[in-house]
């Protein structure tokens, strides 16, 4: 009986033990181990599952990382110095009123193999200006008509010059799909890209192979593969193993660790200054005691910017700010006593928070607590405020409540938060003070300058009027820039071509080879 | 007998529908909303009243929770919002992620907890028992995210023997999908072999003061065979309950290993729709894990009364 036991119990271990090694020296079998001998081959990490890759109806970035420039394609394309080029409109004319645009539309096909027609131009510039996503839908408010004049021929009309319109064919506004498989743009998007999306699954990953139809060249890599790892720790480990080739967007939590642990020796470090995120302060200016421009000047003169950059560890990866915009937009300033209207003075803030009318009421300062990228500054802006002795009631929130309660609420549910995007100015705009947003700014001196700038007939006139524009948030405190944060990610030294994205948040296959 | 399994039937029933009920509101109650979550922070609130609307999402709530359990009753675990795919596809994606992670797992726990734990129960008093009974309370304590991080670090980064997360199907490689999980199963066996441990050495204490323990040692059996052939098989009652809820609770409860290994498993599936508000892939797949768990728990009574006539004789 004895013997039996001991012969089970040893059969248990040894074919466990058996299961172990056959799986350890089993073939990948379809992973990704030692991609750098592959030289057709990529491995991305991505942090965020997209949930979704429905752009029309969704505008998250870890959406927008992947499908624009690899899959779909807009009209036009911005080249890195934001100038016009050919992408899907092989061509195009601009009548001398800027109220007129005929595009002509390449010979080109989809990634089906479907050609690209007018009449599918015309859908796609239509879905996009019925869009629910406002900033998707804004370049098209001068829009009369957008028709069909040929059979590769599209003609748009506006109601006066818009500036913004021909910018937004270069961006996620005027991505065009083929009207027939618009039903499939949630799980597999179609388009005229270098790439075709072979499959998403959630939670997992996102893979591509080279479009044989592109109408352009050919790129080096044939297949790519976007592996989400959610887990920073977890994405480390993955490039330190080899099993991935790079991880273009790392949050600014794991920055420090990118030094610290030696990333940055073993692999091409890279940070790209002219698209990543601003992070900065907002305030409900719909609600008392935030809609008083004192009170928030003296606010805005405790947040040490500093103490930013030093808490991540990172000076590399950011930059003090006070104005809002990035460093592709003409009105960028990085900070300054000349630039900054409300420098850090802690004395000054705490003087000027009496002389506001502060009586010590309690502020409500909401953050995200879902989103480190903004919990941990949230953490800092708390105690830098309370050291000028604003009493602050914190209330963090997840990403759904906080949409509700904050994106959508009307008013708004907040008094002061963090938050982080692109620094889309236009979303400051208020068309219609009865419907003001959590982040819109009724100052009809605002407002102004903004129609004015859209109306622009240079692009000199343009960024001029756009630089007023961002002076007078900055002047009136209705947002306080803090950090120009830049993309930062890593690649695998031997990967070349990387080639910032300088407009949309973009990664591009196509320009990468070994 | 047949009282006995109506009342447990009845029971069943009864769990189900307050079950529905209570996932149906508490999703309700967290607040937000999956359109303002889907069209993001740009959206005006005309653009998440229509989408709420044409997900069906703006009628009465009575009107939407029948409509859901309706449709369960037909099979029909309904559509995700997000991706317009069949939650019912959505599930069979993940189960083979997370059935045969939760099985593994416990496959590994019982291998080693029942003869670590009834060698402790043997050695009980001893300082070799004090010293196992020790290192599975050391096991209980160790959290399952760190045993993981351990794991993918020691085997999968130091040594490259073993992908540090991911997944491979099984459709594309058998040898991929068990490399993809044997990190993640060793990592959850590990810790729950602790737990099972001690469970398995106080049920075997237990029996082994029993009557009939000392019987068959009287009738002229070792300690060793008394224990093996009349004892454990009576311990293993309650372990077969803890097993039972265990096997159940991990289909959808490791999320921490999942998130870790990076494995699209239900678990994570589960999170990323609650943050999202997908309201009805929440309800349909934590009902369906309900469900599950409600019948382990029912065949457990039933096996209890099979195994034990004073169980359907008293209750």
């Amino acid at each position: 009986m004895r013997r039996h036991w001991m012969l089970r119990g040893g059969l248990a271990a040894a074919l466990s033990a058996a299961l172990l090694v056959t799986a350890a020296c089993g073939g990948d079998g379809g992973d990704s181990s030692g991609t750098a001998a592959r030289k057709d081959k990529l491995v991305l990490i991505a942090q965020q599952d997209p949930g979704t890759l429905d752009y029309v109806k969704n505008n998250l970035t870890a959406l927008i990382l992947w499908l624009p420039g690899n899959v779909v394609e807009p009209l036009i394309k911005l080249d890195q110095d934001g100038r016009p080029q050919p992408g899907i409109a092989e061509s195009w004319e601009i009548s001398e009123d800027q109220k007129t645009y005929t595009f002509t539309i390449r010979d080109a096909r989809f990634s089906n193999g479907a050609p690209v027609t007018a009449n599918d131009v015309v859908y796609s510039l239509k879905t996009m200006q019925n869009s629910p996503i406002a900033t998707y839908k804004a370049p098209y408010e001068a829009v009369e008509s957008i028709e069909a004049t040929g059979d590769r021929t599209v003609t748009v009309r506006l109601s006066r010059p818009s500036q913004s319109f021909f910018r937004g064919m270069g961006g996620m506004s005027g991505l065009i799909q083929p009207e027939a498989e618009a039903g499939t743009i949630a799980t597999k998007p179609i388009g005229t890209g270098p790439y075709v999306l072979d499959q998403y699954v959630t939670d997992s990953k996102l893979t591509f192979s080279a479009n044989p139809n592109y109408w352009g060249e050919q790129p080096s890599i044939k297949e790519v593969e976007v592996r989400i790892i959610p887990d920073g720790t977890a994405a480390l480990n993955a490039l330190r193993a080899g099993e991935a080739d790079g991880w273009p967007v790392i949050t600014i939590d794991m920055w420090e660790r990118l030094t610290t642990q030696g990333f940055d020796k073993d692999f091409k470090l890279i940070t790209y200054p002219q698209v990543g995120e601003m992070l900065y302060v907002t305030f409900n200016t719909t609600k008392a005691p935030y809609n008083n421009p004192a009170l928030r000047r003296a606010l805005a003169k405790a947040f040490d910017r500093q103490q930013f950059i030093d808490a991540f560890n990172a000076p590399w990866g950011a930059k003090a700010t006070c104005g809002y915009g990035l460093s592709n937009t003409s009105w960028y300033s990085e900070e300054s006593p000349e630039t900054c209207p409300m420098p850090f003075d802690t004395n000054a803030a705490a003087a000027e928070l009496k002389a506001a009318g502060y009586n010590g009421e309690p502020l409500e300062f909401t953050s995200l607590s879902d989103v480190p990228d903004l919990s941990l500054p949230a953490d800092l802006l708390i105690a830098q405020l309370q050291g000028v002795g604003a009493k602050i009631e914190r209330n963090a929130l997840e990403l759904a409540r906080y949409s509700q309660l904050i994106f959508q609420g009307r008013p708004p549910q907040f008094g002061i938060t963090v938050m982080s995007d692109p620094a889309p100015i236009t979303q400051f705009a208020c068309p219609d003070p009865s419907k003001m947003g959590w982040t819109t700014y009724c100052s009809q001196e605002m407002t102004d300058l903004m129609n004015r700038a859209d109306a622009a007939t240079s692009t000199e006139e343009y960024d001029a009027l756009m630089k007023q524009a961002s002076d007078v948030l900055k002047r009136d405190a209705v947002i306080v820039p803090l950090l120009a944060k830049s993309g930062v990610g890593l690649l695998n030294p031997k990967l070349q071509g990387w080639q910032e994205p300088r407009i949309l948040v973009d990664i591009q296959f196509a320009n990468l080879h070994w | 007998m047949l009282v006995f399994l109506a009342r447990r039937f009845a029971f069943f029933v009864l769990a189900l529908v307050v079950s529905s009920v209570l996932i149906f509101s508490l999703i309700r109650i967290a607040g937000g909303n999956v359109a303002a979550v889907m069209l993001g922070k740009g959206a005006s609130p005309q653009a998440i009243d229509e989408l709420m609307a044409e997900l069906g999402l703006d009628r009465p709530l009575p009107v939407q929770y029948f409509d859901w359990v309706a449709g369960m009753l037909r099979g029909d675990l309904g559509t995700s919002f997000r991706t317009g795919e069949p939650v019912t596809d959505l599930l069979v994606d993940r189960l083979p992620v997370s059935v045969p992670l939760a099985l593994a797992g416990l496959a590994l726990a019982l291998l080693v907890a029942v003869p670590v734990g009834t060698y402790a129960a043997t050695k009980a008093g001893t300082p070799t028992g004090a010293f196992v009974a020790t290192l599975s309370q050391v096991g209980i304590a160790i959290p399952v995210f760190w045993a993981g991080v351990l794991l993918s670090l020691f085997f999968g980064v130091k040594l490259g023997w073993l992908p540090t997360g991911g997944w491979t199907p099984w459709t594309v490689s058998v040898t991929g999908a068990i490399r993809s999980l044997v990190l993640p199963m060793v990592a959850l066996g590990m810790v729950m072999a602790a737990t099972l441990t001690r469970y398995t050495r106080t049920a075997v204490l237990d029996v082994m003061n029993e009557d009939y323990v000392r019987t068959a040692r009287a009738s002229g059996m070792t300690k060793r065979a008394a224990l093996f052939r009349v004892g454990v098989r009576n311990a293993s009652l309650p372990l077969v309950t803890v097993v039972g809820l265990l096997a159940a609770e991990l289909i959808g409860g490791t999320v921490i290993i999942e998130e870790v290994f990076s494995l699209p498993g239900l678990a994570r599936m589960i999170l990323s729709a609650v943050s999202a508000r997908e309201v009805i892939v929440v309800q349909s797949t934590v009902m369906v894990i309900v469900a599950f768990v409600l019948v382990v728990n029912l065949v457990v009574d039933i096996l209890y009364g099979v195994l034990d006539p004073r169980v359907r004789v008293t209750r």
